[in-house]
């Protein structure tokens, strides 16, 4: 039998305080990734620290930037119609995260301080350049979401700290975004999954953000393929540089759901399927 | 270290004492003796253990036993009328042959159950899409998607 006591705070300071007088202590939010990783022994704390009953992480507020606390649900924010009508690529990634009972209970600072390379609300995040808040006893830092993944399970996160809110400015009247997702079925984690945000004047980009999942060893931006294209008109001879480009960026492995030789060709694949949908010539 | 829950189990107030490491599968199958409820994979990929909390499916093999203070659970227990007979969503399981070996069934129906709840006219994707997160190893499913929609049917009454 797993034993380990459990914790809920109803407030950041006593989650704080709880942390500091049982160190060992893990916080955990849906439990999703954490009942998972403690039936599998993968750890073994003696103490969970709830985040679910903390009122202040499980709200959203969207007037004017979107602060979305970390412990809102997968569920909350595909049935949040603000969101759904700023960010909708944020939902759509959303709804592709595992089944339904997984988004009725998973939370969005659960997926991203899971630091899984295929978390499916991290490609979006990225291209939308979030900020991240991180909280400890007395101090706030505000991150850029792109310094938070440090590799597989690990971000910059210090033991001391929380995940409090993921912010998002509101988005440029020209922006548009797509999250491509590749899983053997649809609740699979993904194979390899692509986010794509443009801002367009004509064929002409002037803005372009890339990100690709379960391709490398955290939630990669692709800096070298945004740089392609950006002051760019955009030609089909310009995209399938980038396909390239893209495939050249990753460095996928090969594992239970794929081989890396395939996950690199679905990047490169949705790369340029992503910027086909957003400049109108495909449906996808 | 062990802890007091209250909670509304099937319409009924309960409350127990129980260890802090319990997941509410445990709660039900082993505490409470409520064995309809089955654990499949364990890790929320089977969807066997589904239960509804507050009116949404979820894994109870994923839940923290003690996260159900003051929820409203519902159990495939908490289907049948009071004369002890199977709901439409059951009868339509049967009828349509959507069962072979049973153990997938009680997850399928609950979450059948919190989609019609939520959503009385449900499209044939939304049908399958709310029942991705159950698995069925006797490979039923066409099945058991039939049998939604015949309790879809049989919900609406008579057009």
């Amino acid at each position: 039998m797993i034993r380990f006591d459990y914790f809920k705070p109803n407030s950041l300071d006593e989650a704080f305080s709880l942390k500091r007088k049982y160190p060992d202590a893990k916080y955990v939010a849906g439990g999703t990734d954490v009942m998972v990783q403690i039936k599998n022994r993968e750890i073994q704390p003696l103490a969970l620290i709830s985040l679910r009953n903390i009122p202040e992480l499980s709200t959203i507020e969207t007037n004017g930037k979107a602060r979305i606390g970390a412990a809102v649900t997968i569920r909350d924010i595909i049935g949040h119609t603000e969101l759904e009508r700023t960010y909708p690529v944020l939902v759509d990634a959303a709804k592709r995260l595992g089944s339904t009972q997984i988004r009725n209970v998973a939370t969005i600072g659960g997926n991203l301080s899971n630091c899984s390379p295929c978390a499916d609300t991290a490609t979006p995040l990225l291209i939308m350049e979030a900020k991240l808040r991180l909280r400890k006893l007395e101090t706030t830092r505000e991150i850029p979401i792109v310094d938070f993944f440090q590799g597989p399970g690990s971000s910059c996160l210090t033991t001391d700290e929380i995940l409090s809110h993921i912010v998002l400015d509101p988005p440029s009247e020209r922006a548009q975004a797509v999250f491509l997702k590749k899983g053997r079925v649809k609740m699979d984690l993904a194979v390899a999954s692509v986010a794509v945000l443009l801002e367009l004047d004509g064929d002409k980009c002037l803005k372009a953000r890339l990100a690709a999942g379960s391709v490398a060893p955290v939630p990669l931006r692709l800096r070298r393929v945004e740089e392609l294209l950006e002051g760019r008109r955009i030609t089909p001879e310009l995209i399938s540089e980038a396909q390239r480009m893209a495939e050249e960026s990753v460095s996928p492995i090969t594992d239970i759901r794929s081989s890396q030789e395939y996950r690199r060709h679905i990047v490169g694949v949705y790369v340029k399927r992503g910027l086909e949908k957003l400049l109108g010539w495909s449906r996808v | 270290m062990k802890h007091e829950v209250a909670f509304i189990l099937n319409g009924a107030e309960i409350c127990v004492r129980i260890d802090d490491h319990l997941r509410l599968i445990d709660l039900l199958r082993e505490v409470l003796g409520m064995t309809g409820t089955k654990e499949g994979c364990g890790e929320g990929e089977c969807g066997a253990c589904t239960v509804i909390v507050d009116g949404r499916a979820v894994n109870s093999c994923l839940y923290p036993a003690l996260e159900i203070e003051g929820k409203n659970v519902l159990t495939i227990e908490g289907l049948r009328d009071a004369e002890n007979r199977l709901s439409a969503i059951q009868m339509a399981f049967v009828d349509s042959g959507a069962i072979q070996c049973g153990f997938c069934t009680p997850g399928m129906i609950m979450s059948a159950k919190a989609l019609l709840d939520a959503n009385p006219d449900p499209t044939d994707d939304e049908i399958r899409d709310a029942l991705l997160g159950n698995l069925c190893r006797c490979t039923g499913y066409v099945q058991i998607i039939e049998a939604v929609k015949q309790a879809l049917q049989r919900l609406k009454g008579p057009s």
